[in-house]
């Protein structure tokens, strides 16, 4: 980040800390509705001292990970190939399509009664979720490469997989890459949902605890912060290989 | 090194939509020698461009055969560079890095990479500042000076130029004229050439080669005597009024 951004970031972060105290100190809500900035800061720094996150974030961290994985992974393929075959486009999108119009919420309990309470039902959920931005953004990216490229791959006589690697993906990466920024963060959001639809561990199960038989507000605030910053970690990730890699054309 | 190119009684047709044929292109002889360099010139739509494509085997002519050297061209042939009207330079790739681009394609080992980028970058006078540079941080004329080179950098035969400066000024493309003459020679490569600038046509080439549309056909092949070397003030000569005179007589005809 340059200097000059750096300022108006932080003054911006001040502003937000600053209105949510007034909040809650003008209407005056007690601290289970919503906690003061303070304490779920102190709570934050104290969950994460005596360990009361740290398994639950792996858990939920390792389920975002493998579900991006394969999500992201199938997306390239399956983007891929709908950008390349009008038949497979026909035959394919329709259960695309239909499976992303159910919402994830809907699916979560099926998809845990199928897999289990454990690590895979997450990634499944995960996965399903992450697919769908992807895909698409593959495919738009891919369909848009320029047909004038492709034929000087042709006159240089570029193998199937060197026209692969060489011209579409670098002049698919920008869309590609855009897709993975929504991608990201839709992978948090598929962790938590499978969690809640059955788990013993991880950061959507530590909200539903504090929130329940724990009664610990401010925990799950600074579980809900820590979610946050999960996802804003890995959008981060996103920009920079962006930044790295098509920022310089 | 050189060779010569044959083209002998070449069709190309096309299906319309209505289920017909269009034919861009009938009974096309042409014999150009080896380190000749010919231009093409024709009104729009007179088949100069597809012509252009199907001596680079990118299309496949419905009756006829195009030999290089002897031997027929059937597709995507090594032994051709092309340069396109447009650069078409990987706006993600550094300039030296689109120049070596056909050389990655073919597996040559980086260190003959190395060698080749800088002979063909002195060929065609490219600023070794460019070299780093991305083709969107530099100017038209040397983006096509790089795409030029890449066409170069395989050490074709024949080189296909499908109105490469049209793009250029009318002063930067003149100077881009004579360099092509002089890259002819040292390249040691035949060269065939699109235009549709009289002028462009008799400062470069030995021979302009006319060509009308519907169906395109070649009606005139014209040499150009002006000696070499050669330069812009040949054009004000009398051999290049009176060159030029034919060619608009037969251009004319043919609109």
């Amino acid at each position: 980040m340059r200097r000059g951004v750096v300022l108006p970031v932080v003054a911006a972060f001040v502003v937000f800390v600053v209105v949510w105290k007034a909040v809650v100190v003008i209407a005056g809500y007690p601290p289970f509705i919503l906690p003061p900035p303070e304490s779920v800061f102190a709570r934050f720094v104290g969950a994460w001292t005596d360990g009361t996150i740290l398994p639950h974030f792996a858990t939920t961290l390792l389920e975002v990970f493998l579900g991006l994985a394969v999500g992201a992974g199938l997306g390239l393929v399956v983007g891929y190939a709908l950008a390349r075959s009008a038949l497979v486009e026909r035959i394919v999108s329709p259960y695309i399509v239909a499976a992303q119009a159910t919402p994830i919420l809907a699916l979560a309990p099926l998809i845990a009664l199928w897999f289990g309470p454990g690590l895979v039902s997450k990634v499944v959920i995960c996965s399903l979720i992450v697919f769908f931005p992807v895909a698409v953004a593959t495919m738009v990216g891919i369909r848009s490469v320029d047909a004038r490229l492709l034929e000087l791959g042709r006159a240089l006589r570029a193998t199937r997989r060197q026209v692969l690697l060489t011209l579409e993906i670098p002049a698919a990466l920008p869309s590609i890459l855009g897709g993975l920024r929504v991608g990201v963060t839709l992978a948090v959001v598929g962790a938590i949902v499978g969690e809640w639809a059955g788990a013993d561990k991880g950061l959507g199960v530590l909200v539903n605890l504090s929130r329940g038989s724990l009664f610990d507000i401010p925990l799950m605030f600074a579980t809900l912060l820590t979610i946050a910053l999960v996802g804003i970690a890995l959008y981060l990730v996103v920009v920079l290989a962006e930044r790295r890699f098509v920022g310089a054309r | 090194m050189s060779a010569d190119l044959r083209l002998t009684d070449v069709a190309v047709g096309f299906a319309t939509r209505e289920g017909g044929t269009h034919v861009a292109l009938d009974g096309v002889d042409l014999a150009v020698p080896s380190g000749g360099i010919v231009a093409l010139i024709g009104p729009n739509g007179c088949g100069k461009s597809t012509m252009l494509r199907a001596i680079a085997g990118l299309l496949t002519p419905s009756r006829g055969t195009v030999e290089l050297g002897g031997t027929p061209v059937t597709g995507p042939d090594p032994r051709i560079g092309l340069v396109f009207q447009e650069p078409r330079l990987l706006p993600w790739r550094t300039a030296a890095a689109n120049i070596t681009y056909p050389l990655e394609l073919a597996d040559w080992p980086g260190d003959r990479q190395a060698e080749r980028l800088a002979e063909v970058a002195d060929l065609v006078s490219l600023e070794p500042v460019a070299m780093t540079a991305r083709p969107s941080e530099l100017s038209g004329g040397t983006r096509q000076r790089v795409a030029l080179a890449r066409a170069l950098a395989m050490a074709p035969e024949l080189l296909l130029l499908d109105e490469p400066f049209s793009a250029l000024d009318a002063l930067t493309r003149e100077r881009f004229d004579l360099e092509l003459l002089r890259l002819g020679e040292r390249a040691a490569t035949t060269i065939v050439m699109v235009t549709h600038s009289i002028a462009e046509a008799i400062l470069v080439a030995d021979r302009v080669v006319v060509l009308t549309p519907r169906p395109g056909r070649v009606v005139a092949d014209i040499p150009v005597d002006v000696p070499r070397p050669r330069t812009i003030e040949v054009l004000d000569g009398g051999i290049a009024a009176g060159t030029a005179a034919e060619i608009r007589s037969h251009l004319e005809l043919a609109s």
